[in-house]
């Protein structure tokens, strides 16, 4: 592991143990290993030299969902999350890169088109091999059992994705752009719809960002460098040749991924890294953007008492955590939903999805969400609102594994429809 | 440790031992950034696995050190000879609390503030506040015999823990103590294990005594402009025969730290500043603060600031509360200790800190709970300059000469494990030595539990 760049980052922790409050994986594994000062410790005896097993290190740094929660209750203020991806991408470049990583990360994400054959590909797949579960939130399947992965059910995908369903005449060359995501585009499109149509009522132009690489985030996370590189490479050039007044984000982890984890791994001296930080500057989540705007004080009235308390609020630990837009968001809900929104139980609980953390360990990832979205239940919500991918996709695969007439929904879904129904 | 003894272990806590490299770093260390790698990690779930574990130590002869939450600041759950660490976290539930005799019986891995949390819920009370309560554990804290910030009117762990049932160094597992309000059969070997540093027993049930939460509290923040003026003050308090449930002092250096992060306005010439706090029944918290603000003034107080809601009594407090994290600023390496002295003496100590910090040419930073004369003496080092370490070395030993000479004491809640083990003679002479390690020597006869701490290596040959 490189010790110029890792050695600075551990002296600051002072092994004093706060973390182990916030932790969302130590309940589970109730080891030190599990929480940031044990995983500091490790990368900091690999730097000095007295690391024994690679294999046994990538393992301790890979069982973490990255959900910065330490990193803000640490009184040093020490940035675990960094030294973790570093550790990971270090990793990575000794032992070399799993090859479905390679695939869907190095081919895959960063090319529009490969994405869209993926998703015609696996939708098709789905619906041959996979058995339907009807939720709230629309169709699910469900893997069978022989995976190992209990039962886990994923969305029915769609034939056409969000940019696809967009006539080309609709998506004009403007002074906002809206970056879409992957999830929100191929696989939950009714939401990159839903985030377009709001977004158009700030009577700013809007443009959607064509042919856009995934954001990085999950080839990062998972140490893949390179792959990473070559979404950044891809999306940073354009964004910035299109010198948009503001690039707006209805995921908060592709925002984390370009407001700072860009800033974080792109070398110094890289040519992008100029125009990642001003790109990085242009960059803000949907309900700033509808807050600033306007679009959510023009709403007419919502009806009251229908659903009274129902719809609550989940904090996503990128967006409401490490990027502090928790208020926002809640601002935004109440303006659409009235008095049907009421605070959630348990709201800032991690969901356990953790990205690639929900690949390598599903039971412990699905225990976590599940008493997520069970907590919320209990305590009377019916429709989650959120502003998530990674979120979104484990509370919906969580409720229908609990309690299917749960509904898990992006805020803009619910903005879209207080626009179109009153 | 070879294959023997760790083939059965492995027979005792299967999947719960652990024994590769990287589960050991994660148990080497504690909050003094020591590092001393176990041979393996054990997580116990009941008394019977600790007994049996200590009788096939003593069988092998390899160390046990027993470990809560790795928090402490004194090096006492470092595996300094290797050997087991037995790792509490995982007996972590609170068997009881009796409402009708204000008594709790917990395992020893319960999370202090889980406790206090759960008692508060049935207007109950713990008091002992650690700093580090969110995640430190009972066990820890009778180990080391926690304080904090209310030991000024409430005491320390050690006036809350009734009786415990603890393995002692032979395996033979003793229940201590009592669960009723008095009790005086035989030896107090309760108080003997608590601060014991886990080398007389391993404490695996506490039987805790609660006092009702008091009604309300009020805070008060008064600034001085200098060190002398803010602890006559404290020493003034106490004679006016009011006891705060805490009376934090902060020197100037401290308040320096987060003059600017302070989300309130702190008079530019502030040289010391002291955040009182009076509890009770509602009438009397607002006389007592009355009375706490005429005193500052009294003595010289600059500006006295005062609240009684919880967010105005919060944000009071966000100044003591900032200066931990701010430390860093002043530089990276901190050598932090909790020295004690009669209250009365605690301008001559504040006098004498600064003069040392001077002559030696250190920053030193001072805050804590000058209520009970307990002053966290922080020298802030490099880490980098191996002279700027010894001149810090010596620097401690002044300043522990010193308390010892004023009558103080120089641990007051972070115990002696191996930071001070050099310095215990220095208090407690060497009868008292002789005396302790004879102790030592009737509840561990094989030096089984936590080697290497509290007695320097020359003191436990010589015994």
């Amino acid at each position: 592991m490189s010790r110029e760049e890792l050695a600075p980052l551990t002296l600051a922790c002072a092994k004093c143990g706060t973390c182990r409050t916030v932790c969302t994986l130590y309940p589970e594994r109730k080891a030190e290993i599990s929480v940031a000062r044990g995983k500091v410790a490790l990368v900091d005896a690999a730097i000095s030299g007295l690391d024994g097993n690679a294999e046994a290190l990538q393992e301790a740094l890979s069982d973490c969902l990255l959900c910065g929660r330490c990193e803000r209750a640490c009184p040093n203020q020490v940035r675990v999350e960094e030294i973790i991806m570093k550790g990971r991408a270090d990793l990575a470049e000794e032992m070399g890169i799993p090859a479905w990583k390679q695939v869907v990360f190095g081919r895959v994400m960063p090319s529009a088109a490969a994405k869209n054959a993926a998703r015609t590909a696996a939708a098709s797949a789905q619906k041959l091999f996979l058995r339907k579960v009807p939720t709230g939130s629309g169709l699910h399947y469900r893997f069978p059992e022989k995976f190992g992965w209990e039962g886990r059910t994923v969305p029915a995908l769609p034939g056409t994705s969000f940019l696809g369903s967009l006539a080309h005449g609709e998506a004009v060359r403007g002074e906002v752009i809206l970056f879409v995501g992957c999830v929100f585009d191929h696989v939950f499109p009714q939401v990159g719809r839903a985030a377009y149509e709001t977004l158009r009522r700030s009577g700013k132009k809007i443009s959607v960002f064509r042919d856009a690489a995934c954001c990085g985030l999950p080839a990062l996370v998972s140490g893949d460098k390179a792959s990473a590189l070559r979404c950044v490479e891809e999306n940073i050039g354009r964004l910035s040749a299109a010198s948009p007044e503001r690039i707006v984000f209805p995921c908060g982890s592709c925002l984390l991924m370009f407001r700072r984890n860009v800033l974080s791994f792109l070398p110094k001296g890289h040519p992008l890294y100029g125009q990642a930080v001003r790109v990085a500057d242009l960059c803000e989540d949907y309900a700033s953007f509808l807050l600033e705007t306007g679009v959510v004080s023009r709403l007419p009235d919502p009806p009251k008492g229908e659903k009274a308390g129902r719809i609550g609020y989940h904090d996503p630990c990128h967006l409401s955590g490490t990027l502090g837009k928790g208020g926002e968001g809640r601002e935004v809900l109440r303006r659409a939903v009235g008095d049907s929104f009421a605070e959630m139980k348990g709201a800032d609980l991690c969901c356990g999805y953790g990205g690639t953390f929900n690949i390598r360990d599903y039971p412990t990832s699905a225990r976590i969400g599940q008493n997520k979205v069970s907590v919320a239940a209990e305590g009377g919500t019916a429709v989650i609102a959120t502003a998530c991918s990674g979120c979104i996709l484990q509370m919906r695969d969580m409720a229908a594994r609990t309690d299917p007439s749960l509904r898990v929904v992006h805020l803009a879904e619910l903005v879209f429809q207080a626009i179109s129904h009153r | 440790m070879d294959g023997q003894p760790l083939s059965a272990l492995r027979d005792l806590f299967g999947e719960r031992l652990f024994t590769s490299r990287e589960q050991r770093i994660c148990y080497s260390y504690d909050a003094t950034g020591t590092m001393s790698l176990p041979d393996a990690v054990a997580f116990p779930v009941s008394a019977e696995e600790v007994r049996r574990t200590v009788l096939l130590a003593n069988e092998h002869r390899f160390p046990v050190i027993p470990r809560g939450a790795g928090s402490g600041f004194s090096g006492g759950s470092v595996p300094v000879q290797g050997g087991l660490v037995l790792s509490l976290e995982r007996m972590d539930r609170i068997l009881s609390i009796d409402t009708e005799n204000l008594v709790a019986v917990v395992e020893p891995g319960v999370v202090t503030e889980t406790l206090k949390e759960e008692a508060r819920k049935r207007g109950l009370f713990y008091p002992p506040d650690p700093a580090s309560l969110k995640f430190c554990t009972i066990g820890g804290n009778i180990a080391e015999c926690s304080g904090g910030m209310c030991a000024v009117k409430y005491g320390v762990t050690r006036d809350y823990v009734m009786g415990l049932e603890a393995v002692l160094g032979t395996g033979e597992l003793i229940r201590t103590g009592v669960t009723t309000v008095k009790g005086v059969v035989g030896y107090d070997l309760t108080r003997l294990l608590v601060g014991s540093e886990g080398t007389l027993g391993i404490v695996t049930k506490a039987i805790l005594k609660l006092i009702p939460f008091p009604e309300t509290a009020a805070t008060i923040l008064a600034f001085f402009r200098s060190n002398h003026d803010g602890s006559s003050a404290v020493a003034g308090i106490i004679r006016e025969r009011i006891t705060p449930c805490a009376m934090e002092l902060m020197d100037r250096t401290a308040i320096d730290c987060v003059r600017e992060e302070a989300d309130l306005p702190v008079p530019d010439d502030a040289g010391c500043a002291l955040l009182i706090e009076v509890d009770g029944p509602r009438e009397s918290v607002s006389t007592e603060a009355d009375r706490v603000e005429q005193a500052c003034r009294q003595y010289g107080a600059i500006e006295v600031g005062r609240a009684g809601d919880a967010k105005g009594r919060e944000r009071l407090w966000t100044l003591r509360r900032s200066i931990s994290p701010a430390l860093r600023k002043v530089n990276p390496v901190k050598i932090n200790e909790d020295i004690v002295v009669p209250r009365s003496r605690l301008p001559e100590m504040m006098a004498f800190l600064a003069d040392v910090a001077s002559r030696r040419n250190l920053k030193i930073v001072n805050f804590g709970h000058a209520g009970d004369g307990n002053v966290h003496v922080n020298v802030m080092i490099s880490g980098t300059d191996e002279e700027e370490r010894r001149r810090a070395d010596e620097a401690v030993s002044e300043i522990f000469g010193k308390t010892v000479a004023l009558g103080g004491t120089i641990s007051g809640e972070h115990g002696i494990g191996i930071s001070k083990a050099p310095f215990l003679e220095m208090e407690v002479g060497p009868l008292g030595v002789s005396v302790m390690k004879r102790l030592k020597g009737c509840f561990d006869p094989n030096g089984i539990l936590n080697p290497g701490k509290i007695f320097m290596e020359e003191q436990m040959a010589q015994r």
